[in-house]
């Protein structure tokens, strides 16, 4: 009818397209990734402000409403010790986040700089890497988790606790930090192959490109070569596996703690919650409904990412 | 008198043989190869696909995967073995004293790197520049092979640019170090015949300005006529003529470069009428024949040239033409 308005010609001018903006774009179009982006934002702010906004310490009990159905006062009820189920799993964000950062941020320098070693350098380093894949592959995830806790837990514990009598230091009597540190190593130690593997698949196509060539014909050293025209050239594909890394690693942790090979009560994690609320589900579904639907909602969030992230970087595969 | 010539080659290259190491065993792809460049000039290696023109000058500077392996020869660059240089030596000559311009500007440079950081590279590796330095010398180097508003185009991606913009950006990454020699890998073949025309008149124009050597590697004999000082016709991994350009065009005398140059169409031929072609094709790698690799192909191929190898001799009384055949070192004897 009228014409177009001149303010809308002006805004046509189109901003300069690189990769990460042209990405960001089709993300943006993807409904799923959105959410899932939406909640996982949601939960990293829950994990990193939400114990200092929670009504109650996750810790501080109430013995008179002890497995309270969910009310005003406690979103999610209370547990078995009286204890506010909605903080305690506000607390338990913040030790899914840790784990799944640290484990993955540990699983993906580890595997980056194997697989970039293993494509770039090729044998003997390639065929020693990829068999050390292997055999840390067909070691089933489980086991070697509950092996290494279980053999090393004790005699650190125990080190740490005659540290302390010795020193009298405050930091050796923190034993939440060993159960941490034996989580984040074990579980860092079985995730790290399949990032490998990838890396060095993205690595064996990418060392074959002109600009490769190219910048070795300029002299310059292989490891500015990998670091700087071969790693980012592979992170598309690296930076959605590390996407659904992060939900599958936040499973992996409820994993363990459900079996009693991570995170040890009272830290509250969503996992060692499942566990408790499993044994009384029938009397007071709540206590296992509450952690368990965070975490679905979680790993749920993070694979619709991951998807999004797979088709918004690798535009000829998608639709 | 025969050293001073020799002190004025830049990269002397001297019966180097490159096999590559495949299951059936090494396969002889390129055979005593000649070949030198002198300080200053340009040297045109023309020949077909797969004669081993890139592969000759991407193996001096080990550039190529390692199952592809020099044998034999000596290949100098400004009186040192290459070699017998270490990877951490070679290096510096690489991007150093010898820059490259690579055939495909599409692909050649790094998609995430912004050009201006991709040209500052070498500066920063090799001449230890500053990174201010480095990006004023950046921008001259832009204004250098004509590009407009250099400082703004620090900052563009190689996809923002088009090709005949990414080969002049190549370029220019390739000049950055004020090399001795700037070896040029088919770098207009990528490129629309404009846009051709462009850079050859570039490349031309910079040898004028910074004297330095050029090597152009190429299959288009039109294109560098006026381009080169010397052209270095190759055949199956070998030499089989060189000459300076105008004498090659005036006197080919190689039956090879006589089909090579006949079989460039021309304006003036009948219309309709046949272009003309050299039979056969050239020998694979590891079946080559006993004699002359061209023998198989060649109208004038006698008994000797399938049982003999032809070294690279002067013919004509005139030492720079150089041709690699029997009959015809026969005939210039006899005449």
């Amino acid at each position: 009818m009228s014409a177009i308005p001149l303010s809308t010609i002006d805004t046509a001018e189109e901003p300069p397209v690189n990769l990460w903006r042209d990405a960001w774009q089709r993300l943006k179009r993807n409904k799923l990734a959105i959410f899932g982006l939406i909640v996982i934002v949601i939960l990293a702010f829950t994990a990193i402000f939400g114990p200092y906004l929670t009504p109650y310490d996750y810790l501080s009990q109430d013995l008179a409403s002890r497995n309270a159905p969910p009310s005003l006062a406690h979103f999610f009820g209370t547990d078995d010790l009286g204890r506010d189920v909605f903080s305690r799993i506000v607390f338990g964000t913040r030790t899914a986040f840790l784990v799944a950062v640290i484990v993955t941020f540990i699983a993906v320098v580890i595997g980056l700089l194997l697989g970039a070693v293993a494509g770039f350098f090729g044998n003997p380093f390639d065929r020693i890497i990829m068999w050390l894949t292997d055999v840390t592959m067909s070691v089933p995830n489980l086991l070697l988790v509950v092996v290494i806790n279980a053999s090393l837990k004790t005699p650190i514990t125990k080190w740490m606790e005659a540290q302390y009598l010795a020193t009298l230091n405050p930091f050796y009597r923190q034993t939440v930090w060993v159960d941490f540190l034996l989580v984040f190593g074990s579980m860092a130690l079985i995730s790290w192959p399949p990032y490998a593997r990838l890396v060095r698949a993205q690595v064996l196509s990418i060392r074959n490109r002109p600009y490769v060539m190219a910048a070795q014909a300029l002299g310059l050293s292989n490891w500015i070569v990998i670091l700087r025209y071969i790693v980012p050239n592979a992170l598309g594909p690296l930076i959605v596996s590390v996407s659904a890394g992060l939900g599958t690693a936040m499973v992996l942790e409820s994993a363990f703690s459900f079996l009693g090979v991570g995170v040890n009560p009272p830290t509250p994690s969503w996992g060692n919650m499942i566990s408790d609320g499993l044994r009384v589900w029938q009397h007071y579904p709540h206590l296992l409904a509450a952690p368990a639907a965070v975490l679905g909602l979680a790993s749920v969030a993070f694979s619709f990412l991951g998807d999004g992230l797979n088709d918004a970087l690798n535009p000829r595969g998608s639709k | 008198m025969m050293n001073a010539t020799t002190s004025e080659r830049l990269l002397d290259v001297k019966d180097l043989t490159i096999e590559i190491d495949t299951r059936r065993g090494p396969a002889v792809v390129v055979d005593g190869i000649d070949l030198y460049v002198n300080k200053g000039e340009t040297l045109g290696v023309v020949g077909e696909s797969g004669c081993g023109k890139s592969l000759t000058m991407l193996s001096l500077m080990r550039l190529l995967p390692n199952k592809i392996k020099v044998t034999k020869g000596t290949a100098k660059f400004d009186g040192r073995d290459l070699q017998k240089m270490s990877n951490g030596e070679l290096r510096k000559v690489r991007g150093g004293d010898v820059g490259f311009v690579f055939q495909d500007p599409m692909t050649s440079l790094n998609p995430v790197m912004r050009i201006g950081d991709q040209i500052c590279e070498p500066l920063i590796y090799h001449r230890k520049m500053s990174k201010k330095e480095a990006r004023a010398r950046a921008v001259e180097l832009l204004r250098l092979v004509g590009i407009p508003g250099p400082e703004e185009r620090l900052m563009a991606y190689p996809h923002e640019l088009s090709g005949g913009m990414r080969q002049r950006v190549m370029i220019a990454i390739g000049l950055a170090c004020n090399p001795k020699l700037l070896i040029a890998d088919e770098p207009t073949t990528a490129l629309d015949v404009t846009i051709q025309a462009q850079i050859v008149d570039l490349v031309k124009d910079l040898r004028a300005k910074l004297g330095m050597s050029v090597v152009w590697i190429t299959h288009d004999l039109a294109l560098i006529a006026g381009l080169v000082d010397r052209v270095a016709v190759l055949y199956a991994g070998t030499v089989v003529e060189d000459a300076p350009v105008d004498e090659l065009y005036a006197r080919p005398s190689h039956p090879y470069t006589r089909g090579l140059l006949s079989s460039i169409p021309k304006l003036s031929d009948a219309p309709a009428s046949r272009l003309s072609s050299i039979g056969g094709t050239p020998p694979e790698p590891g079946r080559r024949p006993k004699g002359c690799p061209f023998a198989p192909r060649c109208p004038l191929a006698e008994a000797v040239c399938h049982e003999r190898v032809p070294r690279l001799e002067p013919i004509s009384g005139n030492s720079a033409h150089r041709a690699a055949c029997f009959v015809v070192q026969r005939m210039q004897e006899a005449a």
